[in-house]
């Protein structure tokens, strides 16, 4: 692929979704944010994603899991971060079952970046494995 | 021994040259039975036909003859009369004290000449003398101041039993005056010489008597084993037996020790006497002897009684001395074990006093059988549950019916122990009471039961306690949950924020003023000491908390599988080791959170690798409680001394500035708050275990 590597970063607080935002751009990913899970949706319906990163609990009881759902339907293979200040035993194995990485609040951004970079990576090389 | 004054007669009578012949012949008789024929012979000697020694037998008091001379038995008969016939010319004399010369009654016959011979002397004999007794027999009878009385013819003094005769003699034809004065003289002379040697025979005899006494007296003390001694009024000895000579003679072999001891043995026994001569008549002393030949100390007790002379004159003492050491000895271990055996009853009877204070005050219920199941001894509260002796109700006899069932079967059991229900209803409050009866034995010296001993613990209140405490313990977890449910939504409202602020940190890197690195710094550090803060608590109060029944194993099982692959990562080898446990009752994800804790703090003590070992087995305190303990163990590096003794306060850490320092002090507040306890045992080098005991439903 050529053009930039786009991020979906879907929280519900505004200042924290700024921030990561501009973190990420300065790392040179392009990002795509959502405030709610609604916006999450669309982003993934209009756009490619290239990676998730979703806040765990969201507007309104919402779950970032839905979201996450939602995104894999679209893209089964759609490597995603899973972010959230605390989380149930339950949240964390359904996390495991979707081998999805769990970062708990306050992230450390370099961990954050490097579980990025990471997935990146892997994702590349099983595309590339699978012709 | 005094010996008797030789007397020197002064007065000599005129003699003839027959009456001197006489005389010497009677001086040469020895013995006072020869005088009378003698006598006889002498008086017919001077021309007398015939004559006679009458005697008188004191006991039947008649007057008989005794010797003659030229006497026809015929003749003798006439001579043969009663003490008292004072008609009897014999008689008459011998009462009269007088000689006399009766002429025949018709001019052919002879004349007779009566002379009483009885003891009679001028002076008083050596030992009235002596006595300076007055009445001696022998004056008296001289001066002739008693009739002829038959008892007094023994000496006051001596004692003596004189003789008392009549000389009859039958003159001869023509007697003349002169012829009776030589006759009477003759007489006289003789009766003199019998009368001395009579006392010299009663003195011989006398003497015989006494040293047969003496023999005898002597053979008594010697045959004695216990020293005697006889002493004169000086304290100075008159004799001793060999028993005495013991103690108080040189033995023969004589060394210094020896001789001192007999010389001391000697002044003691000299003290004594003193002593016990001061204080009167029987009394006695003790004295320790050296014994001369053994050389050992005898203990002694003197005892002595004066001695008196027949006046009445003190003449010493005799003292019997009585080996009394086993006595003593004796009687001292007597008194040494007597005041052991008061000791002893008085230890016994404070421990009585003590054991009784404790039964009394022990707060249970306790029953004393003895071998046949029969109560022996009752505390209050027992007497209580089963009634006083008299007045005992229905309920008070069922409840020891009950009891009774219970006490008998463990009693001819083979058990030495033995636990079981008893339901018995309390005569306060009627209600049934549950108890849990524990008997043991109380066996005798021959292994066989003597008692039985049962405390009766009321279940009902220990139950009702424990339910108490359970309860308790809910309410504190509720408290806890909710305080950190609480602090959880607070932390996490703190959270979103400190994202944003966290993130325009990084933001910000590289855009500060390099004089300005400093101030950013701290801003970047504190807030991440925030974020830390934050995030242990939001780990901490993570879910909304379930109080109830759980299954530990499980918790574990979680706990491990969640961090298996940091585990493997980090070179952790897992061993695990999970008994049959019976459920806990509290929140599991406490108990996950503690788990949790543990696990990573092993983990971070295990660098470059080790072996984590995690065990769960049930403890049995007693049949009223279970445990459950948990145990995690590591092989990694210890944990310091002065560490453990302030790990589990807040804000203490070893991690720096990545530690919080609330990871065990959280810790130690959920297991507490579970009703449990929290150790460690470290070893600097070699590891560390964590050993958490939570009660089981």
């Amino acid at each position: 692929m050529n053009r930039k590597c786009n991020i979906l970063v879907v929280d519900d607080e505004p200042n924290v979704l700024l921030t990561y935002r501009l973190i990420l751009q300065q790392q040179g990913y392009d990002v795509a944010p959502a405030l709610s899970s609604e916006e999450a949706r669309r982003a993934i319906s209009e756009q490619q994603i290239d990676i998730l990163l979703c806040d765990l609990s969201l507007e309104k009881q919402e779950s970032g899991f839905d979201v996450i759902e939602f995104a894999r339907k679209k893209e089964p293979s759609m490597p995603v971060v899973l972010l959230t200040g605390y989380a149930t035993p339950e949240a964390t194995d359904r996390a495991q079952q979707l081998a999805i990485p769990v970062l708990f609040k306050p992230i450390d951004i370099k961990e954050l970046l490097d579980t990025i970079s990471g997935l990146l990576k892997e994702n590349y090389e099983q595309h590339e494995a699978a012709g | 021994m005094a010996s008797p004054e030789m007397r020197v007669r002064s007065h000599v009578p005129e003699q003839t040259g027959k009456g001197r012949r006489s005389a010497l012949r009677l001086l040469g008789i020895e013995r006072a039975e020869e005088i009378f024929p003698v006598l006889l012979e002498e008086v017919v000697a001077l021309g007398h036909p015939r004559a006679l020694i009458a005697g008188v037998n004191f006991d039947s008091s008649e007057i008989a003859p005794v010797a003659s001379l030229n006497s026809s038995r015929s003749f003798l008969q006439r001579f043969h009369t009663s003490l008292f016939a004072i008609e009897t010319p014999l008689a008459r004399a011998l009462q009269s004290l007088q000689p006399a010369h009766v002429r025949s009654r018709n001019r052919r016959g002879p004349d007779f000449y009566y002379y009483p011979l009885i003891y009679r002397n001028r002076t008083a004999c050596w030992e009235a003398e002596r006595a300076r007794a007055g009445n001696c027999l022998a004056v008296e009878n001289f001066h002739a101041r008693l009739k002829l009385q038959l008892q007094q013819q023994i000496c006051q003094v001596c004692d003596m039993r004189a003789y008392a005769a009549v000389a009859v003699v039958e003159l001869k034809r023509g007697a003349t005056e002169a012829d009776s004065g030589e006759l009477r003289a003759l007489l006289e002379l003789a009766n003199r010489y019998l009368a001395r040697l009579f006392k010299v025979e009663h003195y011989q005899n006398r003497m015989v008597d006494m040293e047969t006494t003496i023999t005898q007296m002597q053979t008594v003390m010697e045959s004695m084993t216990d020293p005697v001694i006889l002493t004169d009024p000086q304290h100075r000895v008159i004799t001793q037996n060999k028993a005495a000579e013991r103690y108080f003679r040189l033995p023969d072999e004589v060394s210094e020790g020896r001789v001192r001891a007999v010389e001391l043995n000697n002044l003691l026994f000299s003290a004594a006497l003193s002593s016990m001569a001061v204080s009167g008549s029987d009394s006695s002393r003790d004295m320790t002897l050296v014994d001369a030949i053994e050389g050992d100390e005898v203990l002694f007790e003197a005892v002595s009684a004066p001695s008196f002379a027949p006046d009445g004159r003190r003449t010493g003492m005799v003292t019997v001395l009585r080996d009394v050491t086993d006595l003593r000895r004796a009687d001292e271990e007597l008194r040494a074990n007597y005041e052991k055996l008061r000791q002893a009853e008085e230890v016994v009877r404070q421990d009585r006093d003590r054991l009784n204070l404790v039964i009394e005050n022990v707060g249970d219920p306790i029953v004393v059988c003895d071998r046949d199941a029969k109560i022996a001894l009752l505390d209050p509260l027992a007497s209580d549950l089963l009634g006083p002796q008299h007045g005992r109700s229905a309920l008070h006899m069922r409840n020891q019916a009950k009891l009774d069932a219970y006490i008998t079967k463990f009693t001819y059991s083979f058990s030495d122990r033995e636990s079981a229900p008893l339901q018995l209803t309390h005569p306060g409050t009627l209600q049934e009471v549950e108890y849990d009866a524990r008997s043991g034995k109380i066996y005798d010296e021959r292994g066989l039961v003597a008692y039985t001993v049962t405390v009766l613990r009321d279940l009902t209140a220990v139950r009702r306690l424990e339910q108490l405490k359970l309860e308790r313990r809910m309410l504190e977890m509720e408290k806890f949950a909710a305080a950190g449910r609480l602090a959880g939504t607070i932390a996490h409202e703190v959270n979103n924020p400190m994202e944003a602020i966290k993130n325009c940190i990084f933001l910000l890197t590289d855009q500060i003023k390099p004089d300005a690195a400093p101030v950013y710094d701290i801003l970047k550090s504190e807030t991440e000491r925030v974020a830390r803060i934050v995030r242990q608590m939001l780990g901490l109060y993570r879910n909304t908390d379930q109080v109830g029944n759980f299954d530990i194993n499980a918790v574990v099982e979680d706990t491990l599988i969640l961090f298996s692959r940091q585990l493997e990562r980090a070179g952790v080898r897992v061993e695990r080791e999970l008994g049959d446990l019976p459920p806990a009752l509290g929140s599991a994800d406490q108990i996950r959170q503690v788990l949790s804790n543990l696990v990573v703090n092993a983990k971070d003590s295990m660098n470059g690798g080790g072996v984590l070992r995690v065990r769960t087995r049930v403890v049995r305190r007693d049949e009223l409680r279970q445990h459950i303990l948990v145990s995690v163990a590591d092989s990694g590096c210890g944990i310091a001394e002065g560490v453990v003794t302030t790990m589990f306060e807040p804000f203490v850490t070893t991690k720096g500035e990545r530690g919080t320092g609330l990871g065990l002090w959280i810790v130690k507040g959920i297991v507490e708050n579970h009703g449990g306890k929290l150790r460690v045992r470290s070893k600097v080098g070699k590891g560390t275990v964590f050993s958490i005991a939570l009660p089981a439903v």
